[in-house]
Parts: structure tokens; sequence; C-alpha cells
């Protein structure tokens, strides 16, 4: 019901500019016919009425883009709400069962593992708040030391499959740098997260049993790339540039279905720029897997 | 997920007078699965579904007989509202506890307006919201039993608790409207509106008052949710929606409730 109304609000500005557009060309087709014969007002018309265009055109753009903003914003909010009450309102629900009944050890032991599922994510969500609000203040000169991609791939990969309860064969490593060092000059931190947020993401939206995997590479002596590949939902073409902005979320069902803040791939990138680096999407459209790759300066003197 | 959408099962401890069959529409597993659990252990027959469309189908199409629905509002496609909205449109007045994580009046309104019965925040008391439900499921048992449906009819104006006013009846005890021989059910919360309304004849009455004294929503609220409540209501009310005589707006205020229409004189 909102996301009607805010749509209504879009077109109704979108509406208004394009009629004051084709109002100021008419008035400005008329001054022209009025006035063809003087050569100064005829040209000062046109002249004012190429900026007042101009203004209108402008100011149209900037509002969509706010109203647009102003969604992602509160998309975010709702998300956010969500992603902490959620988890929280669980743990609530399996303290006050394990307070209230009694239990068999085996169904004690299920609620204990569930509620430390709980708890992880709730962790995961402040922490990836935190972070993007972090990221956009911190320069990269406070913390940068020399840290091992590969290593620390292998070892995200790792923290993945377990969180996720997967079988070593949902995520494969590649290492295709053959033994040329993968040192990265950087705060091992936000490197970590950025790795960590686009491997979850092969996961999360891999709802019929990831299979991801994971290249690492050396192009050209100077970077560092690492490719994700995963068989999930993938991306239609229209989203692939957007997936990286703040708080944005693909408007689809296979998206919403897997719960998310809409930070992650923006953290990804934002950390990426930070190291000199950059991220990228690319997939061959819905249902059909993604691939994300991470490129990263090397460094040259280890 | 998709495996899980949807599945039954039996009580374990039969013979519990207050158990209902009870539906719990959240797409969260381990909540989901929390639910399930302790409303079995409190004697219910539970069937979980996973989303909207699910639930629509358990509840429109295979018209299972629930006694109450638990109602997550953020579900991946139709979420909670539309849930509750398509089934007081097909008629289902199975009533609806929602849960909502995101406790906003202007939330809590529109689901109101959608048609829910009572809401509840998550996250939420176990206790509670077994309190709650019960009320939900004493409510459908009252409305069950024929008797207490056929006695008031023949005595409607004295002790019952109705309203009559033109040709239409009020009876708040039964959560209906009644004009003419149409039967029009109506969820506790308009129930509620109606009575605060016709208890106050001619008087104009603000949205805020409704907010406070009706709803007891002390913020401050959009309080469009309930120009869509009052649209609803006219709907049943009124023999001509789009041209209110007993539910008046008054500008700049509010409503106002006139029971008999003035006639010119």
């Amino acid at each position: 019901m909102h996301f009607t109304r805010r749509r209504g609000t879009i077109a109704f500005f979108i509406t208004l500019g394009a009629c004051l557009v084709a109002l100021a060309i008419a008035l400005n087709v008329g001054w022209v016919i009025l006035n063809w014969r003087k050569i100064v007002p005829l040209v000062l018309g046109i002249f004012f009425f190429g900026i007042l265009i101009a203004g209108v055109v402008l100011n149209t753009i900037f509002l969509v883009r706010e109203i647009r903003r102003n969604e992602r914003h509160d998309s975010f909010l709702n998300a956010v709400t969500h992603e902490l009450k959620t988890p929280i309102a669980s743990i609530r629900l399996y303290l006050e069962t394990l307070q209230r009944r009694d239990l068999s050890e085996e169904k004690r032991q299920e609620f204990y593992r569930i509620m430390l599922d709980d708890s992880d994510r709730l962790l995961a969500t402040v922490e990836q708040v935190l972070k993007a609000g972090e990221v956009g203040q911190r320069s990269l000169d406070d913390v940068s030391i020399r840290v091992d991609m590969k290593m620390m791939v292998e070892e995200c990969i790792s923290v993945v499959a377990l969180r996720n309860h997967l079988p070593p064969e949902a995520l494969k490593f590649f290492n295709e740098t053959a033994n040329t060092p993968t040192v990265v000059l950087g705060n091992p931190e936000d490197l970590r997260a950025a790795v960590m947020n686009v491997l979850d993401n092969a996961v999360k939206y891999s709802p019929k049993g990831p299979q991801v995997r994971v290249h690492i590479c050396v192009e050209h002596d100077a970077w560092v790339v690492l490719r994700v590949t995963d068989n999930g939902i993938g991306i239609s073409n229209v989203h692939l540039k957007r997936i990286f902005k703040r708080f944005y979320r693909v408007p689809s069902m296979a998206v919403l279905r897997a719960k998310g803040t809409g930070l992650g791939l923006f953290l990804v990138r934002t950390i990426a720029r930070q190291h000199g680096g950059d991220a990228s999407a690319a997939s061959e459209g819905e249902g059909r897997g993604a691939t994300i790759t991470l490129k990263l300066p090397r460094l040259l003197q280890p | 997920m998709s495996d899980k959408a949807s599945n039954t099962s039996t009580p374990e401890t039969p013979g519990n007078k207050a158990a209902g069959r009870i539906l719990i529409v959240e797409d969260e597993a381990h909540l989901a699965q929390g639910l399930l659990f302790n409303l079995q252990a409190e004697g219910h027959q539970v069937t979980v579904a996973g989303d909207g469309e699910s639930a629509l189908d358990w509840l429109l199409e295979k018209r299972e007989p629930f006694d109450a629905v638990l109602l997550d509002v953020m579900l991946p496609g139709i979420d909670g509202f539309a849930v509750a909205h398509a089934m007081r449109e097909a008629q289902n007045y199975t009533p609806v506890l929602m849960l909502t994580a995101r406790g906003r009046p202007e939330d809590v309104l529109e689901g109101f307006a959608a048609g829910t019965d009572d809401y509840l925040q998550k996250p939420f008391e176990l206790s509670i919201l077994l309190a709650r439900l019960k009320g939900l499921l004493r409510r459908t048992q009252w409305l069950r039993q024929p008797s207490v449906l056929e006695q008031p009819k023949g005595k409607q104006d004295e002790s019952a608790d109705v309203y009559i006013f033109a040709d239409k009846t009020i009876d708040f005890s039964l959560l209906e409207l009644r004009a003419g021989d149409k039967h029009i059910r109506l969820t506790l919360m308009e129930t509620d509106l109606l009575r605060h309304l016709v208890s106050n004849p001619g008087r104009a009455i603000s949205r805020s008052e409704i907010l406070e004294q009706v709803w007891h929503l002390h913020e401050d609220t959009d309080t469009r949710a309930i120009d869509n409540f009052i649209v609803r209501l006219r709907r049943y009310l009124e023999d001509d929606p789009a041209h209110p005589v007993h539910l008046q707006t008054v500008r700049g205020v509010g409503y106002r409730f006139v029971p008999e229409i003035e006639v010119d004189k």
C-alpha cells in the first residue's frame, strides 16, 4: 500500500515536470513566432527559455532521485527493524519455552542450537550496520598492514561453510595464482568483512542448495582478483549496477525471501574502492546464478 | 523453505477445552517452529504456512475451518495486511492476531483497517500471546454456539447489546451488523469504533479522539488510516457509500454519526 502511494508521488512529479517543460517549449515557440523579425529579443528569449527548461528538467530529476533515496532509506529501516527484532523475538520465545515447559534433553539441545543461530544472526546484522557507518568515515591510512588474500579467503570459506552447516563440496576453492603472492595492503578487518559479505550473499541467494565456486587469481601482475560464482537466483540486467548502492535491494520475490539490510554489497564496493580496487557483478539473468568480482591492487614488493 | 511451507500436525494432548485449529503464517522458520511447539503443547491443532500465498491457499482454496490465525506482517510476496484483506474480502471472518516487528501506530491501524482483530508487537511475551489467542478462540466459540445466536433475536430490544437505527441493527455481542436480511460480520476494532460513534450521536468526533479513546494509541499518527476505516464502515452502513448520511465527514475535525436521516420539511 505504501508502495503504490510512493509510486504515485514519483509519477506525479514526472508528469508535472513534463507538463512544465511542454508549457515552456510552447511559450518559447510562441515567442519565436512573435519576435522572429527582431534579433535581440529572439536570442534573449531562446536563451532564457532554454535556462528555464533546463532548470525544470534538473529539478524534476533531483526530486525523483530524492524520492527514490527516501524510499530506499525507508525500506532499510524496515529491514533493519525486522532483522533486529526477529532474532530477539525468536530467542525470547525459546527462552520462555525452556522456562515454562518440561522438555526432553534432545528438545533442549535443539532449542539451544536455534538460539545460538539467532544470536549469530543478530550479531551479523549489528556488525554490518556498524561497519557501514564506520567505513564511510575512515580513510585507509588508519590501519594498513599486509594481508594475504589467499589465506584470508580460505579461512572465510570455512567459516561460512560452518555457519550455514554446509558440506565441503558446496563451497569450492580454486587457487589459480600459480604461487604468485596475493598480498594486499589494507585493513584486514574491512577486507575480511568484504569477502565474508560476498560469500554470505552467494550462499544466501542460492536457496536450492548452494554450489559456490571461489576463484582467486592474479591479473597483469598488479591485481588480486576474487571471483565468487553461485548457482542462485541471479540478477536481472537492470539491477546489476544498482545492487551496490546503499540500502538497495532488488524488489523481486526471490530476493525478499532471503532477509537482508541492503548494506552488504555497498560495503563490499566501498571497502574495495578504499583499497584502490573495485567490485562488480555479472549474471546471465534471473535464476541463472551470479558472479561477484572483487579486484584489489596487489602489493608488488612484499 | 519451500518443503516446509506447510505442515499440519495433530495435538499431542487432546481434550483441552479451549483448544482450536490455528494457522500460523510466519516466514521465519525459527519463530514458526517455536510457536508451533508452544501451541501444540497447549493442545491446539496447528498448521504452519510459510508465506502469504500458502496461507490464502489454506484459508480460501482449501477452506480449512481454522479457529484463529496468527499472522506475521512482513512476509515475502503477499504481506500480512494483504492476507487479512483478502480473507475479509472473501468473507472469511476467522479472528486474526497480527504479529508485527515495526509497531508504529500507522502499521497497527493499517492492520486494523485490513480487518485484523488484534495485534502484538515482536518481540512478544509468550504468556501474553497465549492469553490473546485464548481471547480470540473464546470469541469464535461464542459465535459458533447456535443457542447464543438464536436467543437474543427474540428479545433483542431489552437485554442484548444491540443498537438499532434506521433499518439497521448493530449487535455488539455478536459483532454483527444486520441490515434487512444482510448480515455483516464486524471485526473487534470495527465494533469498538462503531460503539464509540453511536454512543455519541450527532457530536463531531475528532480523529485523534478515535485514536486515543477507541484504540488507545497515543502517538502522533498518520490519521489517514482512520479514513480508510471509515470508508469501510460506510460500505456497511450506508445505502449509498459515496453520499453518506449516517457517517458524515466534519471538515477539519473528523466524523459525526447521525442515526436518523433528516427529512426535508
